[in-house]
């Protein structure tokens, strides 16, 4: 059905009969747009709801946490290097058979008049194809039979602007959602942008002490990938001692201690590969189903709904959090959600991931959980922290391909353009902040960009460097002192036309960074003047009541 | 006994809670809020702290529904907000210096109380004078978190969002400019507020202060902008003052974008409204029948009248 306009939503409305199954539509008016519900029965495999003109520049967006959420004109070709594509795999999408032959956005997509989103992914995956003149709005249910009328996964479109419209967006995703998240926003340390795979005890146990020493503050020191025996064999390898002591370890620094781990990925050369390999999502011929290749390895994805593997993973977490781990990073979790035959018949890929993400949430309970190469809408209500953008790097490269590759500058481009998730849906993890001024390419400039950003969007700040380097203790000291200052409230002005100016606020005043370019980056800061200083002093009395004190600094 | 119940008559919460009626009414000889009262021993500068006599509290008690009757727990929060230790004190006399302190813990506490994801308002505001219930005369306020957004400002965010659709602004926005050019509203105006009697007073002598930039929670005003905003309270509160030559009684509330919820940034705009009791020197307007079970308010005074008079009352701050 086409609108010829966006204010024509509601002839979309009423009852239709498509190939194998029934649909109803309704629409219905909210503040500054329209919802879209509706209920499905038969068997359901791609929904077009409704397809508009196509405007010129437009916000797409990527399904999981390491893609593109980008601005695009009608010149855009997707250029993804050919010989990627298999190593991608579902790391590319959900549906890669779509993705790599059209031009699609997941979840939402805005323009300078509008924002158009899916409120909730449970069963369905929303997406957009942008055709030559028009987008068509799509639900894909991946063959799912409905028996009963069941209600699809709801669409808002609002007549506002991405600067204010994408913030409203977030805001009726979590009612919708009715989410809850842990409201403690850490600082910390992570390996993974110093060390990558050549890490082990020795260097673990040295940062620890360099930490403490330059008296950084962290509340959290995590471990990445590096410790396990294989992908899929999560026990550590002899690099590393016991869970336990590793855990202990950091605990008796003071520090939250944190995990990598990739949960839903089976390498070829595991143990769970050989020995169980009915818990993994198999094709039509019963053959398991390459999610994507990493490590020089493939990899499969855990059947999520196979009781067996679900007693393993939740098993698996459990013997973490009884180790001393208390953060967690959760990593590769798109192989959750890759089509494919499950125990489980007639479970949708959505479906089957959020029953894995289910599963981890009850086996660790209130700890800290970090989504990371993660379905965003899916994950919702499942996370605490959530990475918004490609992996960083020790180098800042614009001209290098738009595909999640690691990369600092699309990965900077990310942090702003999700920003609006930020403290809506999650903690938005902007990727580690490397602040050593050796072994890095990446210059002052961009550094402090990424560090100001960062800490003006009030996301996750987890430093990743070898603390015997020399470290850029200004910016340092800038986070520390941000992050005595409680909360912020931030603005971004520009998602459209690239040039951006964040605006940040908090209970010291509003400070503003005005990106001219990112891809220098070329940039201007101006921090706001406090006229008065306050410290406060937290008092529990013993009737349980709390006073806080305000008493002025004088500087 | 502390518990929300729901009025099906009506779709609102109503808190009911037995330790508000175990409040003292007024103490006689001593202040509760002063060095050496019931909650301080030594001194303070500001301070915010959790009432006594709550009807809200972070970990309120399960409750269970019965039948048709709709029941929930009254998880939020009940402070009272000091404003300095002077006792004798009051807005219209405090140094401005005092009352930007007074800005900047607000706005801590709006942020410190957002954490909390189960609350979905902050709503700051302060009773002046024993005509609108105030106990004690040492200058303070209060402050409720609740979990719940409030019937009135459910109200004004679907009046301004829907302005905002019809329009494409935010009605505050809209109407700063039009009292800006018709000026006979204006009580005082600086770079960054206007204090004006709205055209839709509803009490005899009730000022709005709007920001002339919008935002929609103190948070996001500058540094500069909120030692406009503390001279604009203050200048307001001395006009009250010096208009019947006494410690004038009213309701200031702060009417900010709801927290963990739908807050309509875009179209809600930040404001203080000051509703005062009094329609003479020895009049109380009080909130009768109409008022108080329609909402439908009828005000005495000319709006643009209460705003000539105030206006010409001359303060220097
Ligand atoms: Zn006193
Ligand atoms: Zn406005």
């Amino acid at each position: 059905m086409y609108v010829s306009s966006l204010s024509e939503i509601r002839k979309i409305m009423g009852y239709r009969q498509c190939d194998g199954y029934e649909i109803l539509l309704e629409v219905s008016k909210i503040p500054s747009g329209y919802k879209i519900t509706g209920e499905v029965k038969g068997r359901v495999d791609d929904v077009e709801l409704f397809s508009f003109p196509r405007p010129d520049k437009v916000l797409v967006n990527n399904w999981q946490s390491w893609g593109p959420a980008r601005v695009i004109t009608k010149e855009f070709k997707l250029d993804f290097p050919k010989e990627l594509i298999q190593k991608f795999g579902f790391s590319a999408s959900i549906m890669p058979e779509v993705y790599f032959n059209n031009l699609i956005s997941d979840y939402f997509i805005a323009s300078e008049e509008f924002v158009i989103g899916a409120l909730k992914s449970q069963i369905g995956h929303v997406y957009f194809r942008l055709n030559d003149d028009n987008v068509s709005v799509h639900s894909r249910y991946f063959g799912k039979t409905f028996h009963e009328w069941t209600p699809i996964e709801p669409v808002v479109i609002l007549n506002l602007a991405p600067d204010d419209g994408l913030f409203y967006y977030a805001e009726l995703i979590a009612k919708e959602n009715d989410i809850a998240f842990s409201s403690h926003n850490p600082i910390g340390w992570s390996s993974w942008y110093q060390y990558y795979l050549d890490y082990d005890y020795q260097k673990m146990v040295s940062d620890l002490d360099k930490s403490k020493e330059l008296d950084l503050g962290y509340e959290v020191f995590q471990i990445d990938d590096a410790w396990e025996v294989d992908i899929g064999d999560w026990i550590p390898n002899e690099k590393f001692p016991s869970l336990k002591e590793m855990a202990d370890k950091i605990a008796s620094y003071g520090y939250k201690p944190g995990i990598w781990l990739a949960p839903f990925s089976i390498s070829e050369t595991s143990s769970v590969f050989k020995n169980h390999p009915d818990w993994l999502v198999k094709d039509e011929y019963g053959l398991p189903v390459v999610a994507y290749e990493n490590w020089n390895k493939k990899i499969y994805a855990l059947d999520t709904t196979h009781p067996e593997a679900i007693e393993w993973l939740r098993k698996l977490f459990i013997t973490l959090k009884e180790s001393g781990f208390d953060y967690f990073k959760i990593d590769f979790l798109f192989a959750g959600a890759i089509q494919g035959r499950r125990y489980a018949e007639n479970t949708s890929p959505v479906e089957a991931y959020r029953n894995g993400l289910k599963v981890i949430r009850e086996a660790v309970g209130d700890s800290f959980v970090l989504g990371c190469g993660a379905p965003l809408l899916p994950s919702v209500g499942f996370v605490d922290g959530m990475r918004i953008g490609a992996d960083t790097a020790p180098y800042w490269d614009p001209n290098a391909p738009d595909i999640g590759y690691p990369n600092a500058y699309y990965a900077l481009r990310n942090v702003i353009t999700r920003a609006f998730m930020n403290n809506i849906l999650w903690w938005n993890d902007p990727d580690c902040l490397m602040l050593r001024k050796e072994d890095t390419q990446i210059n002052d400039a961009q550094r402090e960009l990424y560090t100001l950003v960062s800490l003006f969007l009030d996301n996750m700040i987890i430093q990743s460097d070898n603390l015997s380097y020399e470290i850029d203790m200004k910016l340092w000291k800038l986070i520390k002192k941000y992050k005595t200052y409680g909360r912020r409230r931030f603005k971004i002005k520009g998602l459209i036309d690239g040039k951006y100016t964040i605006t940040s606020c908090g209970v010291n005043g509003c400070d503003e960074v005005i990106i001219e370019e990112l891809t220098i980056p070329q940039y201007m800061v101006s921090y706001d003047t406090p006229r008065v200083e306050l410290k406060k002093i937290v008092e529990k009395r013993t009737d349980g009541r709390t006073f806080n004190y305000y008493e002025e600094t004088h500087q | 006994m502390m518990e929300r119940r729901w009025n099906l008559l009506t779709g609102e919460w109503v808190m009911v809670s037995a330790f508000t009626q175990a409040r003292p009414t007024n103490p006689t000889n001593f202040c509760p809020l002063c060095p050496g009262g019931d909650e301080f021993e030594g001194d303070y500068d500001l301070v915010s702290f959790d009432n006594r006599y709550p009807s809200m509290k972070l970990d309120a008690p399960e409750v269970e529904s019965e039948g048709i009757y709709q029941k929930a727990r009254s998880n939020g929060k009940c402070e009272v907000v000091v404003y300095t230790i002077d006792h004798e004190s009051a807005m219209s006399m405090m140094p401005i210096h005092q009352i930007e302190k007074l800005i900047r813990m607000w706005a801590d506490r709006y942020l410190d109380l957002a954490q909390n994801r189960f609350i979905k308002y902050v709503f700051i505001f302060e009773n002046r004078g024993k005509e609108v219930g105030a106990t004690l005369p040492h200058p303070h306020g209060q402050l409720y978190a609740f979990p719940f957004i409030p019937k009135r400002i459910e109200a004004k965010l679907q009046a301004l969002a829907k302005y905002y659709d019809e329009n494409g602004r935010c009605a505050v926005c809209d109407i700063v400019d039009s009292e800006v050019k018709f000026e006979k509203r204006i009580i005082y105006e600086n770079e960054s507020f206007i204090a004006l009697v709205p055209f839709y007073a509803r009490w005899p002598y009730e000022v709005h202060i709007y920001p002339k930039r919008h935002v929609s929670t103190i948070v996001e005003l500058t540094n500069i902008e909120r030692y406009h905003l503390s001279k604009a309270l203050k200048v307001v509160t001395m006009k009250y003052d010096l208009l019947f030559k006494q410690a004038f009684p009213y309701m200031m509330m702060l009417f900010q974008a709801p927290v963990n919820d739908i807050s309509y940034s875009h179209a809600f705009h930040f404001h203080i409204e000051f509703n005062p009791v009094k329609r003479d020197k020895d009049k109380i307007k009080w909130m009768a029948s109409v008022e108080t079970g329609t909402w439908a308010f009828i005000n005495p005074k000319i709006p643009e009248e209460a705003a000539k008079e105030l206006r010409n009352v001359e303060v220097e701050v």
